[in-house]
């Protein structure tokens, strides 16, 4: 009994790579997409829209499959793994990119005035101003996404890097009891969830402390 | 983008150069439009070294895009603006970040919305841009923030947090944080507006104290009082052009200009 658990659970090793790698690289990448997305030039906003409008329109699983059996065709073979994570990590940024652009609507104008005003040059401004008022505001909607790419992630099973999914199914196949199976994958999903959530709040409640009391 | 720097005994003024010599700040017929508004239209101002300048006038005048085209968060469609020794001649094109930095160097700014970066404590607020502009140690900036929270009666806010702080100890620590950086050029954009009238006076004292500490300060206003007793010269503002400039009280008591009477009249009540 435990062996069969063990051998499940050794499937979130996968699961946390292809989760947390595509999110760090969708956390670092979101940022200069921004660049983009808040150009003065309305045909680049236009070319960044209709990106992140066709990558966030074709479901993950299309997408997934496009990278592995689709680019395949075209002579460049993916492994199983780097299809995944590309695939991932190329929607993850789309949506930071995204949250990121929500959240530099929600600082006030005038906190650029006032940098501007003082003499603050670009860089300090946003190291210094923009930038942890921007990660304040954005923190709660990372973690829900970080959530999503967790769950999103069972999806890579189907081109077979060996996560959760994966190994619960060679379970079944072996030894029936999907229920069982399944049921130890989905609880280990959960699991792996309680931390980001945790953090996420610790976090957000720590820096909203200081100056939301009015 | 012409940048010259006139040294302030030179005699032999350029073509074109400001007509007043003596004064601190020359604006020339400056223009600031928004598709096909005029938000300031061919507007020319002098400010004496010292002078405090109240602009009034109906909302919607151009009062505060004329001031803030003072510091260029607004750059003016055309015109000349000199401060100091820094000029910029906006019809030569959009002023290079050079010239803007120098510009800005001379003047603060306090905003109707007091604009303290939530994120930082009253003192950080003070100290950063100290820091980061003027390249100032911490100890040197934090030693200079005491003394300017102190000069607005703030320094047991020091630790405190914008939020922590009501509307006009806020608005006391911008000015605050505008003072450390060595303006000699003081831009008040309605910094009582946005406040309850008892709570306004508490910073018109602290800018009469400034005035009488000879600092120079232009103060966009609806604040009838201070405009009178304290500044030296009243500007008023109609549908983006200075109709009328001149002692506050010739303009208070004897305006010549009929919109001027007007609007004495609307906001005075009699």
């Amino acid at each position: 009994m435990f062996e069969i658990f063990a051998y499940i659970a050794r499937g979130a090793g996968w699961t946390i790579v292809m989760t947390f790698g595509s999110a760090a690289i969708g956390i670092v990448l979101g940022l200069p997409l921004l660049v983009l997305a808040e150009s003065k030039f309305a045909l680049i906003r236009g070319i960044y829209n209709s990106i992140v409008h066709v990558i966030r329109g074709v479901p993950t699983l299309v997408w997934l499959f496009i990278s592995f059996f689709g680019v395949g065709q075209l002579g460049i073979t993916l492994s199983p793994v780097t299809a995944s994570l590309l695939t991932l990590s190329i929607i993850a940024t789309a949506y930071m990119s995204e949250i990121y652009r929500g959240g530099m609507k929600a600082i006030p104008a005038g906190q650029w005035e006032a940098a501007g005003a003082l003499n603050l040059d670009r860089w300090s401004t946003l190291r210094f101003v923009i930038g942890p008022q921007l990660f304040r505001a954005v923190s709660p909607s990372v973690a829900t996404q970080i959530i999503g790419l967790l769950k999103d992630s069972a999806l890579v099973s189907t081109i077979g890097v060996a996560d959760l999914v994966f190994r619960a199914g060679i379970m079944t196949q072996y030894h029936a009891h999907g229920l069982y199976m399944f049921g130890i994958a989905g609880a280990v999903y959960l699991l792996l969830s309680l931390p980001i959530a945790v953090f996420s709040r610790t976090v957000h409640t720590r820096i909203t402390r200081r100056y939301a009391v009015a | 983008m012409s940048i010259s720097h006139l040294s302030p005994n030179s005699s032999a003024l350029e073509e074109g150069a400001p007509a007043m010599e003596g004064s601190f700040v020359s604006a020339v017929q400056l223009t600031k439009q928004f598709g096909e508004h005029k938000a300031v239209n061919d507007v020319s101002l002098d400010v004496a070294k010292g002078e405090v300048i109240s602009i009034i006038g109906p909302s919607g005048a151009g009062k505060s895009s004329l001031i803030r085209c003072l510091n260029l968060l607004e750059v003016p469609s055309s015109g000349r603006l000199r401060i100091g020794d820094a000029t910029v001649d906006f019809d030569t094109g959009t002023p290079s970040k050079a010239s803007v930095r120098n510009l800005r160097n001379y003047t603060g700014m306090v905003f109707q919305s007091f604009n303290l970066f939530p994120h930082f404590t009253a003192l950080k607020n003070v100290t950063l841009p100290q820091m980061r502009v003027h390249r100032r140690s911490k100890a040197e900036a934090e030693e200079r923030a005491m003394q300017e929270l102190k000069r607005v009666g703030l320094e047991s806010k020091a630790g405190a947090y914008p939020a922590q702080c009501s509307g006009g100890q806020q608005q006391r620590i911008a000015i605050a944080r505008a003072l450390a950086m060595d303006p000699q050029l003081m831009l008040f954009d309605e910094p009582t507006s946005g406040l309850d009238p008892e709570i306004g006076a508490e910073i018109l004292q602290v800018m009469r104290k400034l005035a009488s500490d000879n600092m120079t300060m232009l103060v966009v206003t609806h604040e009838m009082e201070f405009a009178r007793h304290v500044s030296n010269q009243v500007a008023v503002m109609v549908e983006g052009s200075i109709i009328e400039q001149g002692p506050p009280e010739q303009i208070m008591t004897a305006p010549n200009n009929i919109r001027t009477q007007k609007f004495l009249s609307a906001v005075l009540g009699r």
